[in-house]
């Protein structure tokens, strides 16, 4: 579904990817772990078109959407849920949710509209208590869900997130990566970066470990699990 | 100084709140640009120029009836801020606020310029809309066209809350303000936004300088003074904040008014700017610019 070749990116003159080839297959959750500062962030940006990259293909569904604007990529169904939530903080709750669908709004659409709210307030049952709240009010955790519920409402099919159990505790991380796995089971596809490998290898079906800018070490998630490299240097041993 | 009666005391505050009015819609011009890009517009003034001047062209000049010349004002200034933004702003590459201020000052200049070329020197007229008899009020005189300067900025100010509050391209805005690159990632284009938030301004700057006009005439080089005080009004208010430059707009009117009377008319144009100045020394988030208001709301 999304091929990525040979990337490089640049910030200035100074490179944060390599030459970075990827695959995310229809489907599958795909995970990229990696240390603060291993590109993995510039990654998804380059992706989304927030940062440019030089050389080097982006392909979703044939097309090849590298160096795009940000609007114009979301148009073809990649959604991106960023690091550090990203939330309108002085907007409502609601008004955060609704502008999610900003690409869908016109009249015609408002029941389809109003079944995504419907649905992604079934998912975070508390963002619907909280829909009148301004959104900088929110917790950290419940920033999260807002920023993936916004994400949710343009209906991705590709869904990039960055880090979505930052500063979040246990319990909650359990259930954002619940919903993960349910969006995937539904049919949405998912590529997912985590500082916490642990959790990042057990959802994936495949796995990309990220050093440098460059890609150090790749395969089905289950076998890098167990990896004694990967144990020693993500797992905590 | 002394023995001022009460009358004369009202007549200050009516004509402060009405000019109050006018400074409060440059002020809100200049939030409204200032919230989707960090820039201060220095062209605000210029738009407000271009609103009377272009209003005289239309209704005194080619004789349009009002209501027409007052449409078509508007959408000619809304037009020079969308060229404005097009060809001023939108070109630099790798801008900085510096540099996009800069280019403000660049285009006041410029507008400046053409309005002198195309309307000469001379302060122009506008005949007031509901003629010049005035409205007497426990010994105070209301002109019609105060009036219409303070319902227009009543009008004005519940539209743009309409605007910004309940339809989506107002919170796309308030979205790009927030935080831009989140809002390209729903899909907002922030550079139409931005365009957009020109175009608003100026179509404000024209509406105040429609209504300004047959008060105080109008003439090409009126901009600077007008931006100096409605930036005063939005320092006063608190930089970026929508109720904040209304409160701003009607305490700096409403002061140089008192001042002019109370005081000294020599010194009008000084009040404004000892305002600004007391304000940055004592209190430079401005009266609800207070760091957690602000953080809830911007517009
Ligand atoms: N806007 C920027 N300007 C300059 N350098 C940047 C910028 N953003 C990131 N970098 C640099 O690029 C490198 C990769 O950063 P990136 O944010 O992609 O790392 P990351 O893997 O996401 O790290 P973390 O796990 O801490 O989020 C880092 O060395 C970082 O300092
Ligand atoms: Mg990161």
């Amino acid at each position: 579904m999304l091929k990525i070749s040979k990337l490089n990116a640049y910030y200035d003159t100074i490179p944060a990817l390599k030459g970075i080839s990827i695959d995310v297959p229809k489907g599958k959750i795909v995970s990229i772990i990696g240390a603060n500062g291993a590109g993995k962030s510039t990654l998804l940006k380059v992706i989304s078109g927030l940062v440019q990259s030089k050389n080097g293909q982006i392909v979703y569904q044939g097309n090849n959407i590298a160096n795009l604007s940000p609007d114009k990529i979301v148009r073809y169904g990649i959604a991106q849920v960023p690091e550090g939530r990203q939330i309108f903080i002085h907007l409502s709750v609601k008004d955060n949710i609704h502008l999610g669908a900003f690409l869908y709004y016109k009249r015609r659409n408002k029941n389809d509209i109003n079944n995504r709210i419907k649905h992604v307030y079934e998912m975070f049952p508390i963002l619907e208590k909280r829909s009148q709240q301004i959104a900088g009010t929110l917790s950290g955790g419940e920033q999260q869900m807002l920023a993936i519920a916004r994400a949710l409402m343009c209906k991705p099919e590709l869904l990039l997130l960055d880090e979505p159990s930052m500063g979040i505790a246990p319990i909650i991380v359990q259930e954002i990566l619940a919903v993960i796995k349910q969006l995937n089971k539904s049919g949405t596809t998912i590529l997912l970066v985590e500082q916490n490998a642990k959790a990042a290898l057990e959802i994936a079906n495949h796995s990309y470990v990220l050093e440098n800018g460059e890609i150090a070490l790749e395969g089905l998630a289950q076998e890098l699990i167990n990896n004694p490299k990967v144990k020693k240097a993500y797992l905590g041993g | 100084m002394d023995g001022a009666s009460t009358s004369q005391i009202l007549q200050y505050l009516i004509t402060g709140i009405t000019i109050g009015s006018i400074y409060a819609m440059v002020a809100i011009g200049f939030n409204i640009i200032y919230n989707v890009t960090d820039i201060i517009n220095f062209a605000q003034g210029e738009f407000v120029m271009l609103g009377g001047m272009s209003m005289v062209l239309f209704h005194v000049i080619l004789g349009i009836p009002i209501i027409i010349a007052f449409l078509f004002t508007i959408i000619l200034v809304t037009l020079v801020g969308l060229i404005v933004d097009r060809f001023a702003i939108r070109p630099i590459r790798q801008p900085s606020v510096l540099t996009l201020i800069i280019a403000t000052i660049a285009v006041s200049i410029l507008l400046k310029g053409i309005a002198m070329f195309a309307w000469g020197k001379d302060p122009l007229d506008l005949p007031a809309f509901s003629g010049r008899t005035p409205i007497q009020l426990f010994g105070a005189v209301i002109q019609p066209q105060y009036l219409w300067v303070i319902g227009l900025l009543v009008v004005t100010v519940l539209i743009l809350t309409f605007f910004f509050e309940k339809t989506i391209i107002g919170k796309a805005m308030r979205a790009c303000a927030d935080n831009p690159d989140a809002a390209s990632l729903v899909g907002i284009n922030v550079k139409k936004m931005i365009m957009l938030s020109f175009s608003l301004s100026a179509g404000i700057g024209a509406i105040a300088g429609i209504v300004i006009t047959p008060i105080s005439l109008m003439e090409y080089d009126r901009g600077a003074m007008l931006a100096i005080k409605g930036f005063s009004a939005v320092i006063l208010g608190g930089l970026g904040s929508f109720p904040g430059a209304i409160v701003g707009g009607l305490l700096i009117g409403i002061i140089e008014s008192l001042g002019a009377g109370l005081i000294s008319s020599g010194y009008k144009d000084a009040f404004a700017l000892i305002v600004l100045l007391g304000v940055l020394f004592f209190k430079p988030s401005g009266l609800l610019g207070n760091i957690e208001i602000s953080k809830i709301k911007r517009f």
